[in-house]
């Protein structure tokens, strides 16, 4: 009797979703033209579950609907660009070409703009959503998209806001506008706009754990810790599964100068956490060491975590946990050692893409160079910098290894006495801790005093939970508080710009 | 959080948003009808500075250009003329005739779009369907070690 009552059950609930998403195939949402009134549906349910950024939920109401219908284009296109699974993403995107021609028009433009991106071909890619964004000015879902794609994909601030701008002009409740919108206005150091956008945010869904995790995420990178804490408390109090917010507790504390407060945070965090969370959280963990000076003790817990990474086959992570170990080495031979391990496990067989592997790697050789550099072993340097470039080749569309090679030639740049070529490096990994220092003295050394002037107060403000962060920013700190201490004894300076 | 910050978790990344360049990338567009797919960087400066008047179809070259004080001027100063300003605006004032200055990156495209033999620089994120793209030294923009590239 049961199944019976579902059977009828399933298909009135369908219809019912059916009904519901054709009324909102509006002026304001895509053009989506499965005939299959489950794939409509559970596409437009999948839509709306990312723009609250319930992401697994939204995946699986992707997979759903194009199991309803294998011939739903748009279906194929939207799964693959969200899915994190390698071989789905090939899968997805073949299909989506395969089934293009029933497409319609608007559609057509989002799968030569989303399938020409995965291939790397970012020409046609950035034309098709160009087209489709000029065309379709009112589809919220379209530019909320595009908006994504610039930030996430392309690291686009600016472009990207404008977009989230106009998706809250279509729809002012348009509430993942606001969060993305409030961190393209903090990456770009404008926090008066952040604040304000994120306060929209809390208002339109103050049920959700996310906007006070944003909020909280915001004041943090605005310096304003105890800010930080109380929303990121306020979070938990929403939805104490909610780990993230936990997370940030850990971070937040360590960038206050609490380490022993912020490992029972990220203990607490670490417990709860996907396997993928326990390592990456580890690393950040880890990292709390070092910025109490306590390198034995930093030591332990990475070669921990590198050890549990292992145990995972998340190859990369367990490189990147000695390659953070090398960055606070005193000793030249003890940070190449663990260099060559990071290498050596990266160059082992693993299951995780080898893209991943490749930028892991990257990372990795940028890291030598620096070392050898520092060290004056330019033999070595121009070595892994060979090395490098012949990775960069191999792997030309990857903006990660690029970042990594423009960071080497930068430092062998400044070794050199190149400064202007130093500065033009650089300047392409501006968010790296460990460049941005570099690229102050690149910047000073070129006759650039204003830009160096500039970056030095942007460095002295990060606050990232990160390992360059940890080695970097304090003692630049001192520096700089120490410079602006000496300029501001001396106001007759013409020269003063502090 | 945002959606990139959970999705590169999910991704087995370490979350370093922002991490990647945001140095300003110009494309080089022509119109459709031009069938010129590719520069030298050299090419393409002699083009730039009047010292190449024709297409090889043998159409005359029309540059598009914005204010010289946008970003994008800037860059293609610094790239391709290697000139002060007052020396830029010079060369522009004894070209008059080579040479449309718009107020806009749109105005931009659009007169890229319906002027034959029409040449301009644009942000690569504004490109449209209706212009082509031109390789520089055999590259496009975003392809690594592209040439017109500033912040």
């Amino acid at each position: 009797m049961g199944s019976s009552k579902l059977r009828i059950l399933i298909p009135a609930l369908f219809a019912f979703f059916a009904f519901q998403a054709l009324a909102h195939d509006s002026p304001t949402g895509m053009h989506i033209s499965t005939k299959s009134p489950q794939a409509h549906a559970f596409f437009e349910k999948g839509m709306a579950k990312m723009e609250m950024l319930h992401i697994q939920d939204g995946l699986e109401n992707f997979r759903r609907s194009v199991k309803a219908d294998p011939q739903f284009a748009l279906g194929h296109i939207i799964l693959m660009f969200f899915s994190q699974d390698p071989t789905e993403q090939v899968a997805e995107r073949d299909k989506a070409l395969a089934t293009r021609a029933s497409a319609d028009p608007e559609e057509k433009l989002i799968i030569d703009w989303l399938a020409n991106s995965s291939q790397s071909h970012s020409i046609p890619a950035i034309q098709a959503m160009n087209e489709a964004l000029e065309k379709y000015p009112h589809d919220k879902h379209l530019y909320w998209l595009a908006g994504w794609w610039l930030l996430v994909d392309h690291n686009q601030s600016q472009r990207a806001v404008a977009i989230f701008e106009h998706v809250m002009q279509i729809d002012p409740r348009f509430a993942d506008a606001y969060n993305e919108a409030a961190y393209c206005y903090a990456r770009m150091g404008d926090f008066d706009k952040a604040f304000a956008d994120i306060k929209r945010y809390t208002e339109l869904v103050p049920n959700e754990p996310n906007p006070q995790d944003t909020f909280a995420e915001i004041s943090r990178m605005a310096g304003r810790f105890e800010d930080a804490l109380t929303h990121y408390r306020m979070s938990l109090k929403i939805d104490p599964t909610f780990n993230e917010s936990q997370l940030g507790l850990g971070d937040t504390y360590a960038l206050m100068g609490q380490q022993d407060r912020a490992r029972a945070e990220y203990a607490k965090a670490i417990t709860a956490g996907s396997p993928v969370q326990k390592v990456t959280w580890g690393l950040q963990s880890a990292a709390t060491y070092v910025r109490e000076g306590n390198l034995a003790s930093a030591d332990k817990a990475f070669s921990g975590v590198a050890d549990q990474a292992r145990a995972k086959d998340f190859a990369n992570l367990e490189a990147e946990a000695y390659r953070s170990m090398s960055l606070y080495q005193l000793e030249g031979a003890a940070s190449l050692s663990l260099l060559a391990k990071a290498e050596a496990v990266l160059k082992e067989e693993h299951k995780i893409p080898q893209s991943l592997l490749n930028e892991e790697l990257a990372s990795v050789l940028r890291t030598r160079v620096e070392r050898a550099l520092h060290d004056g072993n330019k033999e070595l340097a121009a070595a892994t910098f060979k090395q490098l470039q012949a990775l960069a080749e191999a792997n030309g569309a990857d903006g990660l290894i690029e970042t990594s090679l423009h960071g080497a030639t930068g430092a062998a740049a400044l070794a050199d006495g190149n400064f202007a070529d130093a500065v033009n490096n650089f300047e392409e990994d501006e968010s790296n801790a460990i460049s941005m220092r570099s690229l102050i003295t690149a910047y000073e050394k070129n006759g650039q005093q204003g830009n160096a002037h500039r970056l030095s107060a942007k460095l002295a403000a990060l606050n990232v939970p990160f390992i360059e962060q940890a080695i970097v920013v304090p003692e630049f700190r001192k520096q700089w508080a120490s410079q602006v201490a000496a300029a501001k004894a001396r106001p007759w300076d013409s020269h003063n710009k502090y | 959080m945002s959606l990139g910050s959970r999705i590169c978790v999910l991704l087995l990344l370490a979350v370093s948003l922002g991490a990647s360049s945001q140095a300003k990338q110009l494309a080089v567009i022509v119109d459709k009808t031009n069938n010129t797919g590719s520069m030298s960087a050299t090419e393409l400066t002699k083009v730039f500075k009047f010292d190449s008047h024709k297409w090889p179809d043998g159409r005359p070259v029309i540059l598009v250009l914005r204010d010289p004080s946008t970003p994008e001027m800037q860059t293609a100063i610094q790239k391709l003329y290697h000139m002060q300003p007052d020396e830029f605006k010079a060369l522009l004032a004894a070209h008059q005739s080579g040479v449309i200055m718009v107020r806009s990156e749109e105005e931009l495209l659009k007169s890229v779009e319906s002027i034959p033999g029409a040449v301009g620089l644009v942000d690569v994120y504004s490109i449209n369907g209706r212009v082509n793209v031109l390789k520089v030294d055999g590259k496009l923009p975003l392809e690594q070690g592209y040439y017109l590239k500033g912040n």
